[in-house]
């Protein structure tokens, strides 16, 4: 029992992180039917960013000031690349066919991928000095990371903020009108390639602060941008276009990921952990082809 | 139309889907300030084609003017964005009643006010459309996709409202509606005009509708203006009686084998 609930909350705290990656990835698809796969290195350019932002400020100040001022940075970037993305390389392909805008998508992920090793260094790099304590927490049986401790509470700030976001404010609120119906938005005003360009602004932002956290955790390499891929096990579990979906996805394949590590992994050693969320979307899908939380056409009766 | 100012001026625009479809050829209308006109005509006429070139939808379904000039108030509009033409006033009510089915009936409403920001001023707005339609401040949190068929036209009507509209592009409200909300909708539109001074363009296949609500109104045939006349005179055009409101001078049954139908229909078209 110890070690289930050990597996369970590492797995929701390492969830978080892809639940908040995931809700980047979902919100691109809601607002503008993209299908995007360039995720991946969407986190690794975030992750490069803070890394490099934070070794240069941290002579300057306080290390955990250093490093929350890196990862406000990175999300100032991070909008500023995901604007700059929308307008240079998706705005053409507005009403092009979907299998197009993929295929731009798959190449902006090699295009990124190439510019991030001409940047920086290919080799694993971690956050020096070490932000969070090595020193773990104990609560009751359960040991717990300081890091993951700490990723999952700025992943749930995060996941809070963009919720009330569109809940609340005018753009959120327009956003999710113009994935609802986008001419009924554009007869009322509502830029629809504004919309698009801040769905991307919002997925970078995201992806961006998940890669940060994912390098605390494991270091800093390509294989942060594997995550990129995990992202869609988990959307497609909640429901492609469901924001709640796409959280409550992303912990589930969190939990999902460390218990098939921690029990499966002595039958099967080698990569239980990087199949089964794959697996398990593959049956799940069998039962419930809309996920978790897909929208299904409202029919009135 | 004599005496009033207009607020729309429609002249002899073309319109062209895909830059091979010649949608409209020719269509002439002027929108008096504070009016309501009526555009009447068969399906596949172009009346809808009329009012997304007004809010400039039409460039989202690779639609183009190609000829002719919308004006508002003077002002061309027929080049600027949608968002643009929302801006100066203009809102069309998109044909079959397109509420934001996941977004509760307020949260379609405060969308209506995206372009007029935040605050006090949307609470203002929100209070006079629950006014028009007090049946909407029941379902206010319901999700829009689920409330009844007339409740989801005047959600679509009440968001236009909170854009404070200078002129209403109306299609269809009648759509799919029973009688009685029919009657219940056109009085809000009526008093929309009279009290909240929003000019209106109404599309409506209900000509007898739309000829007691509307002064005056045009009529569209294959992509062309073939007559417009006051309420009154077209209610007495045999053409109108004979096609649009299925009335024959004889009171009798119509006989088909009648060849001047197809003369005088051919005589519209050429």
């Amino acid at each position: 029992m110890d070690l289930f609930l050990q597996l369970f909350t590492t797995g929701i705290m390492l969830g978080s992180i892809y639940a908040l990656v995931a809700l980047g990835w979902t919100l691109i698809y809601k607002c503008s039917g993209v299908l995007n796969l360039a995720m991946g290195e969407l986190t690794l350019i975030g992750a490069y960013v803070c890394l490099t932002l934070y070794r240069w400020l941290n002579p300057h100040m306080a290390l955990n000031l250093a490093f929350i001022m890196a990862i406000l940075f990175t999300l100032v970037i991070g909008a500023i690349l995901g604007l700059l993305t929308e307008h240079a390389f998706l705005r053409k392909m507005i009403g092009e066919p979907v299998l197009s805008v993929i295929m731009v998508t798959v190449g902006l992920s090699f295009f990124f991928k190439g510019t991030i090793f001409i940047i920086w260094n290919p080799d694993t790099q971690i956050f020096t000095p070490r932000i969070f304590p090595l020193k773990p927490l104990l609560i009751g049986n359960v040991v717990i990371g300081q890091v993951y401790l700490w990723s999952f509470i700025a992943a749930i700030i995060l996941l809070v903020v963009f919720v009330s976001f569109f809940k609340y404010t005018r753009w959120g609120l327009s956003m999710q009108a113009t994935a609802d119906d986008e001419m009924a938005a554009l007869s009322l005003g509502v830029s629809a390639k504004f919309v698009y360009a801040l769905a991307w602004a919002i997925a970078f932002m995201a992806a961006g602060v998940g890669g940060t956290l994912l390098g605390n955790i494991n270091g800093l390499n390509y294989s942060v941008g594997l995550l990129g891929l995990l992202v869609l096990p988990a959307v497609v579990l909640g429901g492609l276009n469901s924001v709640p979906g796409a959280i409550a996805g992303g912990l589930i394949i969190g939990v999902l990921q460390n218990l098939t590590g921690g029990y499966l992994d002595r039958f099967f050693p080698g990569g239980v952990k990087e199949v089964a969320p794959f697996a398990i979307m593959v049956i799940f899908l069998l039962f419930k082809p809309y996920g978790i939380w897909g929208w299904e056409r409202i029919e009135r009766v | 139309m004599e005496g009033k100012e207009s607020i729309l001026k429609i002249n002899n625009i073309e319109v062209k889907y895909h830059e091979v479809i010649l949608v409209l050829k020719g269509v002439s209308i002027e929108v008096p300030g504070g009016g309501i006109v009526a555009l009447l005509g068969a399906n596949g006429a172009g009346k809808s084609t009329t009012l997304k070139a007004i809010s400039g939808l039409l460039k989202h379904e690779d639609g183009k003017v190609t000829d002719g000039s919308i004006e508002l108030m003077g002002e061309r509009i027929d080049r600027l964005e949608a968002e643009e033409i929302a801006k100066r006033g203009i809102f069309q009510i998109i044909e079959g009643r397109r509420v934001f089915e996941h977004l509760t009936v307020e949260e379609n409403l405060r969308v209506g006010a995206h372009l007029r920001g935040n605050g006090k001023a949307i609470k203002e707005r929100l209070e006079m459309v629950y006014g028009y339609f007090p049946r909407l401040k029941e379902v206010r949190n319901v999700t829009a996709g689920f409330i009844s068929g007339g409740e989801q036209q005047m959600t679509v009507i009440g968001r236009a409202m909170m854009a404070q509209p200078k002129l209403m592009l109306l299609d269809e409200p009648s759509m799919g509606l029973a009688p009685m909300l029919i009657k219940e909708i056109f009085d809000i539109i009526t008093m929309l005009n009279q009290k909240e001074k929003i000019s209106i363009l109404l599309v409506e296949q209900n000509v007898k509708l739309a000829l007691t609500v509307a002064p005056y109104a045009y009529v569209l045939e294959n992509g062309r203006i073939v007559m417009d006349d006051t309420s009154e005179k077209l209610k007495e055009n045999p053409d109108i009686r004979d096609f649009y409101l299925g009335l024959t001078d004889v009171g009798g049954r119509k006989s088909f084998r009648d060849v001047k139908h197809y003369k005088r229909r051919k005589r519209w078209l050429t």
